[in-house]
C-alpha cells in the first residue's frame, strides 16, 4: 500500500546485505531500539539475542509462528511483562535513546508514551465517552471543559463518531466487536502516545472490519510509530513498512516488507512467508 | 482357520447395521429417546423451580394465619408504637374483635424495627468496605500462598456458630469498646442536634453499636468471600488494558475491577444484610434486650425482632390466651416482610447497575 519515502541507502540491496541494521538506520529516525535483549519467565527463555531498531513514523510488523516470542517482545516495549510472575529480562530497550528499564523510569509515564491495543477488544465497564477519557483522566491531560471535544475528536479520528454520537453515555458492550476495537484504539490514541503497540488487533474481527481498521491505522503514520504483531501475513504485507520475522525465540530477519516477503534472505523466512511453515 | 470362522459371527453382531436403511438409520431412535428424557427433565426441573416459590408462599401464609388475630387487636398503629405490655395474664381475659387476650396488652414494633434496621445498617456500613478491601488484598496484592491462607481463614470465620460470636461480643468485644472506644467517640461528637445520637451514656458494652459491630464481623466472611470470587472473574484483558493506559494499581481497581463486578458486590452485600437482619443468637446476647423503648443513643440497649422473638417465646407461652405467641408470629411476619422488601430493593438496584455497566458479551 502506501510507502513512506526513505533514505536511498536504506532501500538499496547492497547496503542491506553488507551492513548490520544498527549502522543502516540513522539514529534520529529510530524510535525504539532493542539491545541484546533477552526475555523469559522463570527458567524458560522466550527470546534472546535481539537487536532491533524500530523506525520512527513507520509501521513495523512482527511476524512468526505461535511461540516465536513476538508478542512477548511487543509487551516488553511498554513493560507489560513486569507483572507476569517470574519475568526477567537482560539487555535493554531504548525509547528515543533512553532506557525504559532505567531505575527512575515511571511506568505510568512510559505507558503514556507507548500505547497498546490488545488481541480482543477490552472496553472498560463505563460509558463510551468514559472509555475515551479513562486515560485522559488518569494522566490529567485535559480539564473538564475539554472532555467533550476530546471525545468527539478521537471518535472522529477512528471513524466511530457517526455510529456512537447519539449514545456516548451508554455502555460500550452494546457495540459490535469491530466498533469496540476502534473504541479501544481511540482510547489509546487519546493520551497522545508516540509509539502504538498493536497485538494482533484484528484477530477477532471479520475481514471487512479488519480492512477498516487497517486503513485507519495507515492514517496514523508518520505521526506515530506503530509496531504490530500479526498472524495475518496479508495484513503485514498490506500495512507495514518493515517486517521482522521471529522464529523460535530469535529474530531471523528484518527488512523492508516487500523484501522480506518477495526476496527473503533466510530459508526459514522463505518457508514461513510462502506458507510452507506456520 | 477354524478359529477365524468361529469368531466371525460375533464380530459381525457387534457392528450395528440396521437392514436396508444405511449406516445412520439409528440416529432418529436416539433423538426420540432424548425427547422423552427432555420432557422428564422438564417436569423435574419445573417442580424444582417451583419449590422455592411454594416454600416462601407457604411460610408467609402460615405465619399470616397464626398472626392474624394479633394483627386485628394490635392494629396498624402496631408499626409505629413503642410499647411492650403483655397485660395481666393472671386476670380474666377479655375479647376484642372476637380475639381473646389478657387485660392491658399493648405491643408496638417501632423500637424493634429500628433496632433491626439500625444494627444491620451499621453492620453493612462497616463490613462492606472491609470486605472489599480484604477481597482486593487476597486477589490483587498478596502472594499466592498468603492469599490462600487468608482465604482459608475467611471461610473458617464464616463457619463459626453465631453463639460463639455472641459470647465473644458480650465478654470481650463489648466491654473493650465501651471502655476504650465509645467514650472517646462520644466526647468528640459536636453538640449538634443531629449528632445527639452519638453522644451521651456509652453503657457497658451491651447495645446497638456493639450489636452492629458484632454483626459486621459475622458478615465480613460472607461478603468478602463472594467479592473475592467475583474479583477473580474480572478478565485479565481488561485489567491489562487499564494498566497499558498508564493507570496505577489503585486506578485499575477503582475504574475497572470494582465497576466490573459492581452488581455482584451489591448482591453480596444484600446477602450479608439478610444474614444480619435475621441474626438471632449473637444479638440476643449483646443487644441488652430492651423492650418497648427506643434505644437512648448509638450505644444504648436495644432489641431486634429476631432476638426478641427468641427471648420472649418462653414467656409468651405463659399467656393462657395464646395472644403473646400470636403477637410474636406477627413480629416474625414483619421480619419476613422486611427481609423480602430488602431483597426486592436490592434486585432493582442490581438491575439498574447491571444494565448500565455489565457486558452483554456481544462481539467479544
Amino acid at each position: 500500500m502506501t510507502s513512506i519515502p526513505m533514505p536511498a541507502s536504506a532501500g538499496s540491496k547492497t547496503a542491506r546485505a553488507d551492513m548490520p541494521l544498527i549502522v543502516e538506520a540513522a539514529p534520529r529516525s529510530v524510535s525504539v531500539q532493542a539491545k541484546d535483549l533477552a526475555l523469559g519467565f522463570g527458567s524458560a527463555t522466550i527470546l534472546s539475542d535481539l537487536n532491533l531498531d524500530v523506525r520512527k513514523g513507520e509501521i513495523t510488523a512482527l511476524i512468526g509462528p505461535t511461540g516465536s516470542g513476538k508478542t512477548t517482545f511487543l509487551r516488553s516495549l511498554n513493560r507489560m511483562n513486569d507483572k507476569v510472575a517470574k519475568h526477567w529480562h537482560q539487555g535493554d530497550v531504548l525509547l528515543e535513546g533512553a532506557s525504559i528499564y532505567a531505575p527512575g523510569v515511571q511506568l505510568m509515564a512510559l505507558r503514556r508514551r507507548v500505547g497498546m491495543v490488545f488481541q480482543r477488544p477490552n472496553p472498560f465497564p463505563m460509558s463510551i465517552a468514559g472509555n475515551i477519557l479513562a486515560g485522559v483522566k488518569a494522566h490529567r491531560i485535559a480539564s473538564k471543559d475539554h472532555y467533550r471535544d476530546i471525545v468527539e475528536a478521537r471518535l472522529r479520528e477512528v471513524g466511530l463518531w457517526d455510529a456512537v454520537s447519539n449514545r456516548l453515555n451508554s455502555s460500550p458492550f452494546s457495540l459490535s466487536g469491530g466498533q469496540q476495537q476502534l473504541l479501544c484504539l481511540a482510547r489509546a490514541l487519546a493520551i497522545g502516545p508516540e509509539v502504538l503497540l498493536l497485538d494482533e488487533p484484528t484477530s477477532s474481527l471479520d475481514p471487512v472490519t479488519t480492512e477498516n481498521i487497517e486503513a485507519m491505522v495507515r492514517t496514523l503514520v508518520p505521526a506515530l510509530t506503530i509496531v504490530i504483531v500479526t498472524h495475518n501475513l496479508g495484513q503485514a504485507r498490506r500495512i507495514s513498512d518493515r517486517t521482522v520475522f521471529f522464529y523460535q525465540g530469535k529474530m531471523v530477519e528484518s527488512g523492508e516488507t516487500s523484501q522480506v516477503f518477495e526476496d527473503p534472505k533466510e530459508p526459514e523466512t522463505a518457508r514461513y512467508v510462502t506458507g510452507r511453515m506456520g | 482357520m477354524a478359529l477365524t470362522t468361529r469368531q466371525a459371527p460375533a464380530a459381525q453382531a457387534s457392528i450395528r447395521q440396521p437392514k436396508g436403511r444405511g449406516p445412520l438409520a439409528w440416529l432418529p431412535a436416539i433423538s426420540r429417546k432424548s425427547a422423552s428424557n427432555r420432557s422428564l427433565l422438564r417436569y423435574v426441573a419445573g417442580l424444582a423451580a417451583l419449590l422455592p416459590a411454594l416454600a416462601l408462599a407457604g411460610i408467609i401464609v402460615i405465619l399470616a394465619n397464626k398472626a392474624w388475630p394479633a394483627v386485628r387487636v394490635n392494629g396498624v398503629s402496631f408499626l409505629w408504637r413503642s410499647a411492650w405490655a403483655p397485660g395481666n395474664t393472671y386476670g380474666n381475659p377479655v375479647k376484642t374483635d372476637g380475639v381473646l387476650h389478657p387485660v392491658g396488652v399493648a405491643y408496638g414494633a417501632l423500637p424493634l424495627i429500628v433496632g433491626t434496621l439500625a444494627s444491620s445498617g451499621i453492620a453493612v456500613v462497616f463490613a462492606v468496605p472491609l470486605s472489599i478491601g480484604a477481597a482486593l488484598a487476597v486477589v490483587e496484592k498478596l502472594p499466592r500462598r498468603a492469599s490462600y491462607v487468608v482465604g482459608m481463614f475467611l471461610e473458617l470465620l464464616a463457619g463459626i456458630p453465631s453463639v460463639v460470636f455472641g459470647l465473644w461480643g458480650i465478654l470481650t468485644f463489648g466491654p473493650v469498646l465501651s471502655r476504650d472506644v465509645y467514650p472517646a467517640v462520644a466526647s468528640i461528637m459536636p453538640k449538634v442536634p443531629i449528632l445527639r445520637f452519638f453522644r451521651g451514656d456509652t453503657g457497658y458494652g451491651e447495645g446497638l453499636m456493639t450489636a452492629g459491630l458484632v454483626l459486621a464481623v459475622m458478615i465480613v466472611p460472607i461478603v468478602a468471600a463472594t467479592t473475592r470470587d467475583l474479583l477473580r472473574q474480572v478478565p485479565a484483558l481488561q485489567k491489562e488494558g487499564a494498566a497499558a493506559l498508564g493507570m496505577n494499581e489503585w486506578e485499575v481497581v477503582r475504574k475497572v475491577s470494582i465497576p466490573w463486578v459492581r452488581a455482584g458486590i451489591i448482591g453480596a452485600s444484600v446477602l450479608g444484610l439478610a444474614r444480619a437482619l435475621g441474626e438471632t443468637m449473637a444479638i440476643a446476647m449483646v443487644s441488652g434486650s430492651l423492650l418497648g423503648t427506643m434505644p437512648a443513643n448509638l450505644y444504648g440497649k436495644m432489641g431486634t425482632i429476631a432476638s426478641t422473638i427468641v427471648q420472649q417465646l418462653d414467656g409468651a407461652f405463659s399467656d393462657g390466651t395464646g395472644f403473646a405467641v400470636k403477637t410474636l408470629a406477627e413480629f416474625a411476619l414483619l421480619l419476613a416482610v422486611i427481609t423480602l422488601l430488602t431483597n426486592i430493593a436490592a434486585r432493582f438496584l442490581v438491575r439498574k447497575v447491571s444494565t448500565t455497566a455489565l457486558p452483554v458479551g456481544r462481539g467479544v
